[in-house]
């Protein structure tokens, strides 16, 4: 245990700082957002009623008063998450690779420790957790911030006002922040399942080089194969023969199965066959 | 501990920030009003099998959800992850659920696709393939089961003739001894012509074959802007009747400056008799049709409604006899109004209970109960908020079901 938490605490230390310049590129670019998007509405509101001459009422009916979900549904907004996500999937793969490309082969002495080297493994994906994680409660942090921004730039008459959870519910937001927390467990869970398996392909690679990449993308197929099979059965063979409920209750053992296969195998490859 | 300063503070503001939001998300959970059946006079008892379903709204707001109303008051559909996962069938499908599970797998959650008595449940619907143009392979999937030993016979039968189908659809399932009868809607492409009909297929359970098939109605598409429909008239599942009940409407479409409006021209009424697959135009001239809407059948018993004067007034007729039976009627809330939706109707056991079907702040909504042989109002009671003081905006409630538990 102690041995895990010190090669969390290593491997975070190591990512520290990209997790840091994600954080920052996030809150500069949606305060930005914020603030040019409501600037875009306010200009287009003055042109509308003192250039145009159109009574204030008029321009409301036409143009609709400016709710928060406005600005998320900018590139501003977006943008910054969409990099967010796609950092964490190159860190996937880096958090791995960086070990035998960096400088001085430091897998060496990952593997040398005196400890399990399942603990490298579980270091590893908690590491990816925390990432994703951290950055969706900083998006949570941010929002009320960017929320009072919104408020003191745009005047009230002009502004819809809507909770946090309405305006999450109808945007895409609710995919990293689902609506209750059996879908936020539901979803992560999913997560841990595919990036145990995306390691699992990896370790396959850094064993068997390029029969490896090979076994790696048969592994992942497999896997899915294996997740979406009660589904394909549901409505291919067994014609609707399962009540959603059981569908639910099968579908999380497989989850389950899925990330102990993907683990066993993973520390198999990291006992027995890794080559350095 | 200070070397790990960066995960651990890392650490407690995932738990916080994600903690809090969830908490907050329980804790601001949408609260709707509580409706119950208020009393205003005769025995509550009445209306204990009572299950109203509906739909509740909120104006100007995005909030709207499915509940029910019984005597022990209102509940809504839950909207956690597992609630929608679920759904929500109709209460006769949950009951049918919850008491023949095994029965009950696979099987489309509509209620008009089942029937059920002292000894059977029977189901029969239309299953397909989906092309990429066009449905194809239709069969039905027809099953009994026998309550007494839990015996269940299902088995699937080619539709006759469906090479012609463009599609098909189960609207009342009957069962007569060892016969099941499945009345179906099924729309034809003809000579380039689309046709809707009804048909009838009798199933003998015993043989598993179709013993008779005949085509009751034919509806083209119509010319320039009339249009005929045929409807099943609405009967409760759990009876045996030995007809069927059509309604024919041919309705205009009137072409007006901003928007169109339907014009019923005339409607006409066929009787089906099962057993002896006879059909006759049932024409019953002292009610005229314009005037009463004919709501529900019972048996070998026609209801027709007409709402008046803030009553009721429901007229039966036999069947049998031919005769037009005694009216009675029943004390609503509101008026024949414009836009008011009628009432939803019941009957069951020579008792007749009633629904308004539309309930607001300037709108009340009776609920009734009445003897249909003496006339006699049994229970009279309004929709209310249990809460009278309840302060909430405007809303719209909308009952569409009535079941009797």
């Amino acid at each position: 245990m102690k041995n895990y938490l010190k090669l969390v605490n290593f491997e975070f230390n190591r990512v520290v700082k990209l997790f840091a310049v994600l954080l920052g590129i996030t809150f500069v670019a949606q305060m930005a957002g914020v603030f040019f998007q409501s600037r875009k509405y306010l200009d287009q509101a003055n042109e509308q009623i003192y250039e145009l001459m159109i009574p204030k009422e008029q321009f409301l009916a036409d143009f609709g008063q400016m709710s928060f979900i406005d600005v998320i549904n900018s590139l501003w907004f977006l943008g910054p998450i969409a990099l967010c996500a796609a950092g964490v999937g190159f860190y996937i793969f880096l958090i791995w690779y960086r070990d035998w490309f960096g400088k001085n082969t430091f897998i060496y002495r990952l593997l040398m420790l005196p400890t399990t080297r399942l603990n490298i493994l579980y270091a590893k994906l908690t590491v990816i957790l925390t990432m994703t994680l951290g950055l969706v409660a900083f998006q949570l942090i941010i929002l009320p911030i960017e929320m009072m921004l919104h408020k003191g730039m745009v005047t009230d008459e002009f502004r819809l006002d809507m909770s946090l959870t309405e305006i999450l519910a109808s945007t895409g937001l609710n995919i990293i922040i689902p609506q209750s927390l059996t879908q936020f467990f539901i979803h992560y869970g999913s997560g841990i399942m595919a990036v145990s398996v995306l390691f699992t392909a990896i370790l396959l690679e850094r064993s068997f080089k390029w029969k490896g990449i090979l076994a790696g993308i048969v592994y992942g197929a497999l896997a899915v194969g294996v997740f979406i099979s009660p589904l394909l059965l549901q409505d291919l063979v067994l014609d609707g023969f399962f009540y959603p409920i059981e569908l639910f209750v099968i579908e999380i053992v497989l989850v389950l199965i899925v990330i102990i296969v993907s683990v066993w195998l993973s520390g198999f490859l990291l006992k027995k066959k890794i080559t350095v | 501990m200070k070397k790990y300063w960066k995960l651990i503070s890392t650490t407690a503001i995932i738990v916080l920030s994600i903690g809090t939001f969830y908490v907050n998300v329980a804790l601001s959970a949408e609260q709707f009003p509580t409706f119950v059946i208020k009393t205003v006079s005769g025995d509550k008892a009445e209306i204990k099998p009572l299950v109203l379903q509906g739909y509740y709204e909120e104006t100007n707001s995005y909030v709207s959800n499915n509940l029910t109303i019984t005597t022990e008051g209102s509940t809504y559909m839950g909207y956690t992850f597992l609630d929608q996962l679920i759904g929500q069938p109709d209460v006769m499908i949950e009951e049918l659920q919850e008491e023949y599970r095994g029965f009950m797998r696979g099987k489309t959650t509509w209620i008009d696709l089942f029937y059920e008595d002292e000894q059977y449940l029977a189901y029969g619907d239309v299953s397909y393939k989906m092309g990429s143009m066009r449905l194809s392979d239709f069969k039905f999937d027809v099953s009994l089961l026998n309550k007494k030993d839990v015996d269940t016979n299902a088995f699937t039968l080619e539709v006759p003739n469906g090479e012609n189908l463009e599609y098909m659809s189960v609207d009342s399932v009957q069962l007569n001894g060892n016969e099941l009868t499945l009345i179906t809607q099924n729309s034809i492409l003809k000579n380039d012509e689309y046709y809707d009909e009804k048909h009838i297929y009798t199933i003998n359970i015993d043989d598993q074959a179709i013993s008779s098939h005949e085509e009751l109605y034919q509806v083209t598409q119509g010319d320039g802007n009339t249009y005929t429909n045929v409807q099943l008239v609405e009967t409760s599942p759990t009876n045996t009747n030995e007809h069927i009940i059509l309604l024919k409407t041919e309705e205009e479409m009137m072409e007006e400056m901003e928007s169109s409006r339907t014009v019923e021209m005339n409607q006409e009424i066929i009787s089906y008799n099962l057993v002896t697959k006879e059909r006759e135009t049932i024409d019953v001239p002292e009610l005229n049709l314009e005037e009463n809407q004919l709501s529900f059948f019972e048996g070998s018993t026609l209801y027709f409604t007409k709402v008046a004067e803030q009553e009721l007034v429901v007229t039966p007729y036999n069947l049998m006899d031919e005769q037009v039976g005694q009216a009675i009627t029943l004390p609503l809330s509101s008026d024949n109004e414009e836009g008011v939706q009628p009432p939803m109707i019941m009957v069951n056991n020579g008792k007749i209970y009633v629904a308004e079907s539309q309930m607001n702040k300037d709108l009340d909504a009776n609920v009734v109960v009445a003897d249909l042989n003496t006339g006699e109002t049994l229970f009279e009671g309004q929709i209310a908020l249990e809460d009278s003081s309840e302060e909430i905006g405007n809303y719209e409630l909308y009952i569409h079901e009535i079941v009797l538990r």
